[in-house]
């Protein structure tokens, strides 16, 4: 063997490392810089109390349940259209029309995050303000339709991965036998897909926590724990955003660092839980 | 004939759904280009300057795109300069070279960074700075570099795992045909896996390439500025495509502003649709040329 | 012969007059020729204006200078000025004498600003007194129609800590009151400008620069926010605008304060919406 092939695995496996160690290096940076705040006891606190600076209180609560109420509703708001999207796909529209909403649902990918929060202040702000006659039209409702519209791709082209996935050999067996397209679905596919609905639930679930933009321009961000849907709201990212202008030493921009950190396990858990029940699919 | 019923549903429920996301989709491109449409011409760009004396960096340009363009334009350029040959080599190690314990754990590792909010990046790229600026050169600041490096890490799992499922994809024999011969596996790798997997590997950059160029969260923490002109150096500030239009979205100061904000916007789209359908012009032809039936 | 010398005295007044006229009529710009380098500028959004038509007619001039220009906020703009990020940090209010000794901080004044209350053109309550503000801030009052108005609720917005004009309206005009949790938060002058522009039940604060006919300011106890009531006084919620620097302002941070504070300079003030000093 040459020195090359010799040197060869190590520098890829060098590689490798690299990116494992920034994975590691971006948690353990958070968490090591939210350890003042840690140390001083303040850590249920900062999970637990309300935001009010002027008081002395840097509590990040509002902003979490902020961040699942948004994340949740957007979820609860593009499950049903990308289930019905990918059964159009997959079963009933199997052929032109299915390929071309494939087409089109890939091309939904490329659309940047900024242009929908763009377009989500001038034109549905001012829509559910109007439509609802109560707040300024910056709500978890309008935040959470354009989340729903923003993850919709990532669910859909998962669902119908996972709903090609199953054998071919059962879809044929069960055609054979004459089942309608209904039948196929709900006693064929879905029993044998629905480990790779869930992880894309999931997966969708934690691109929607993880958002900055949509949230950031559409949501109000006030620090109220929120009630109602019209309410507004802040999340996590948005939070992150909006303080990172204050000055470093206080503990004001310490909570930065507990909501990053925050941020990171939550989508950490959500890829463990991805995984699981990735592996139920094999 | 009660069979008909769900089936009849299943269609109506199916068509609604695609209906919604389609009109939903058409809605806000539509509303772009009815608003932003009539600004799209080279006065967006260079507002008073003379394009070419603008292009050549003669002239700075004042309430026109190009700062924020080539801003864009430079960050793609650096963060997947640093991206590729990382994401390349992981992604080869990946699918060749490691056990698969070290699979498992390191696709984790990959899965996790994928999974990491943008914002947290940013976050990341932030102290970085602050801590380099605190403990090692005062004169680092959050700038152009540290922006482009923080993308790195936001689009290295793209990399990264459309490399390996590339390899991976490739069929066994095909594989095993080299080392059969006598090539080494490095040989394998460099002269019949890679130039097999390129037009996988191709769309996967691309698809990074459209990442770097939408991306907000990541540069607004770490040295994206409203107001900077071509950028000079690697150490300083600069503007960017998005975020010019998150700042006019917030603060525009007059319809004037508002309309050019609807014009970055689709001069924004416009350009991530453009490197979709590249990469998908790239597949195609790729796999043309190679003949090959994966 | 006789007429040339008869001549040439006017002949020297001349040349004396122009040559006079000459150097005051030099530009203040001169100032940055054969400069190069870059310049950070972040803090105040109140600034912004001024500093985007500064830096423009220096980078037209000379093309090797750069000017980075961030917004941030007043506190933003103290921190990383101390802290060494930029060069020069715009603060909407004074640095606190614990600012100016941890950072060792010099402080340059060049413009006078009000904050003024503002609402949507469409509203008819135009005028209000302190205490219903206060009331409308703290959440008490939360209908336009015991106001006066429509019968739909207000709509708050207010600015985060880190923002001078907040600091400044909640200790003049509040009177240090509570801020409702309810408040939306907006990030910049110019982010309340279109907040409230856009939202017809919108009630918000904003710097007497950013005012202008999408907008319509609030009389509060009597006096409406303008240009000439901040400056005569009369006007109580008002403020400096100061560009802050670490230690003796020095290089380029040094000439473009010297610019702004100089005649040409202080038209751009003016220009702007705000009060020159000079």
């Amino acid at each position: 063997m040459s020195l090359k092939d010799k040197c060869a695995p190590a520098v890829f496996a060098g590689a490798s490392f690299l990116c494992a160690a920034v994975t590691l290096c971006v948690l353990g940076f958070m968490v090591s810089l939210s350890l003042p705040v840690l140390k001083s006891g303040m850590l249920w606190k900062i999970l637990t109390d309300s935001w009010s600076p002027d008081h002395g209180q840097f509590g990040i609560l509002a902003m979490i349940v902020g961040t699942f109420y948004i994340a949740s509703l957007s979820l609860i708001i593009s499950l049903p259209i990308s289930l019905g999207c990918s059964f159009f796909m997959q079963i009933t529209h199997k052929g032109i029309a299915g390929r071309l909403l494939k087409k089109f649902v890939q091309f939904m990918t490329a659309i940047p995050t900024v242009v929908y929060g763009f377009v989500g202040v001038f034109l549905l702000v001012p829509l559910v303000r109007d439509l609802f006659s109560h707040g300024s039209g910056m709500s978890i409702l309008t935040a959470a339709l354009m989340l729903g519209l923003l993850i919709s791709p990532t669910m859909i082209l998962f669902f119908c991965a996972s709903f090609e996935r199953v054998p071919k050999i059962y879809t044929d067996a069960v055609d054979s036998l004459g089942a309608t397209p209904f039948q196929k679905l709900f006693y064929v596919i879905l029993p044998q897909a629905w480990p790779g609905v869930l992880t894309g639930l999931i997966l969708a679930f934690g691109r929607a926590m993880g958002d900055t933009l949509v949230a950031l321009m559409l949501s109000g961000n006030s620090i109220m724990l929120p009630s109602s849907l019209l309410d507004s709201a802040r999340t996590l990212t948005a939070h992150i955003a909006m303080i990172i202008a204050a000055d470093f030493d206080s503990i004001e921009f310490k909570t930065v660092f507990v909501s990053g950190a925050v941020l990171y396990l939550m989508t950490g858990c959500g890829i463990l839980l991805a995984r699981i029940s990735g592996r139920r699919m094999e | 004939m009660s069979q008909r019923l769900p089936d009849r549903l299943l269609s109506a429920f199916s068509w609604a759904c695609a209906l919604v996301l389609t009109a939903g989709v058409c809605m806000i491109i539509g509303f772009l280009i009815l608003k932003g449409g009539r600004s799209l011409n080279l006065n967006l760009i260079f507002a008073d300057t003379r394009p070419w004396d603008a292009i050549l960096l003669k002239r700075q340009v004042f309430g026109g795109l190009f700062p924020a363009i080539t801003g864009t334009f430079l960050l793609i350029l650096l963060s997947v300069g640093v991206a590729l040959p990382l994401g390349l080599c992981s992604g080869i190690y990946l699918a060749e070279y490691a056990s698969p314990k070290a699979r498992s754990v390191f696709g984790f590792m990959v899965d996790l960074l994928a999974g990491i909010p943008s914002i947290v990046v940013g976050l990341f790229g932030f102290s970085i700075t602050i801590f380099l600026h605190h403990f090692y050169n005062s004169r680092i600041y959050p700038c152009l570099l540290i922006s482009a490096l923080s993308l790195a890490f936001l689009v290295l799992p793209y990399i990264i795992k459309t490399t390996q499922n590339a390899i991976e994809r490739i069929p066994l024999l095909t594989r095993l045909t080299a080392p059969g011969l006598g090539a080494t596996k490095l040989q394998n790798v460099v002269w019949v896996l890679l130039p097999l997997a390129l037009s996988d590997i191709a769309s996967g950059v691309v698809l990074a390439i459209g990442r770097c160029a939408e991306d907000t969260a990541v540069i607004m923490l770490t040295g994206v500025v409203a107001t900077a002109g071509v950028p000079k150096s690697l150490f300083s500030g600069f503007e960017a495509l998005p975020f010019y239009i998150y700042y006019t979205a917030s603060e525009y100061k007059g319809s004037a502003e508002l309309v050019k904000g609807y014009g970055a916007a689709l001069i924004l789209l416009s350009i991530c649709s453009m490197l979709f359908i590249f990469a998908h012009l790239i597949k195609m032809l790729i796999d043309r040329r190679a003949g090959i039936m994966m | 012969m006789k007429q040339v010398c008869k001549l040439f005295p006017y002949f020297v007044v001349l040349s004396i007059i122009t040559f006079t006229a000459g150097i005051v009529c030099a530009s203040e710009l001169d100032a940055f020729k054969g400069e190069k380098g870059v310049l950070r500028i972040a803090g105040g959004t109140a600034h912004i204006p001024v500093m985007k038509e500064a830096a423009k007619r220096i980078m037209t001039m000379n093309y090797d200078i750069q000017i980075t220009i961030a917004g941030g906020g007043s506190g933003a703009g103290i921190k990383q000025a101390g802290e060494g990020l930029v060069d020069i940090g715009n603060s909407g209010r004074k640095p606190t004498d614990e600012e100016v000794s941890k950072y060792n901080l010099s402080m340059y004044k060049w413009a006078i600003d009000g904050v003024g209350t503002v609402v949507h053109p469409s509203n008819p309550v135009k005028a209000l007194s302190g205490e219903q503000l206060k009331g409308i801030y703290a959440g008490k009052i939360v209908n336009w129609k015991e106001l006066g108005g429509e019968d739909r609720p207000i709509n708050i917005y207010t600015r985060d800590k880190s923002s001078g004009t907040r600091a400044v309206f909640w200790k003049k005009a509040l009177d240090k009151g509570d801020i409702s949790a309810k408040a939306n938060f907006v990030a910049s002058n110019g982010a309340m400008k279109a907040a409230v522009t856009n939202d017809p039940y919108a009630i918000g604060y904003v710097s007497v620069g950013y005012m202008d006919e999408t907008v319509t300011p609030i009389a509060l106890d009597g006096v409406i926010p303008t240009l000439k009531t901040v400056q005569t006084g009369e006007y109580k919620v008002a403020r400096g605008l100061y560009s802050n620097t670490k230690g003796e302002y020095t290089g380029l941070a040094k000439k473009l304060i010297t610019y702004l504070l100089s005649p040409e300079g202080q038209k751009i003030v003016s220009d702007m919406g705000l009060i020159p000093v000079n």
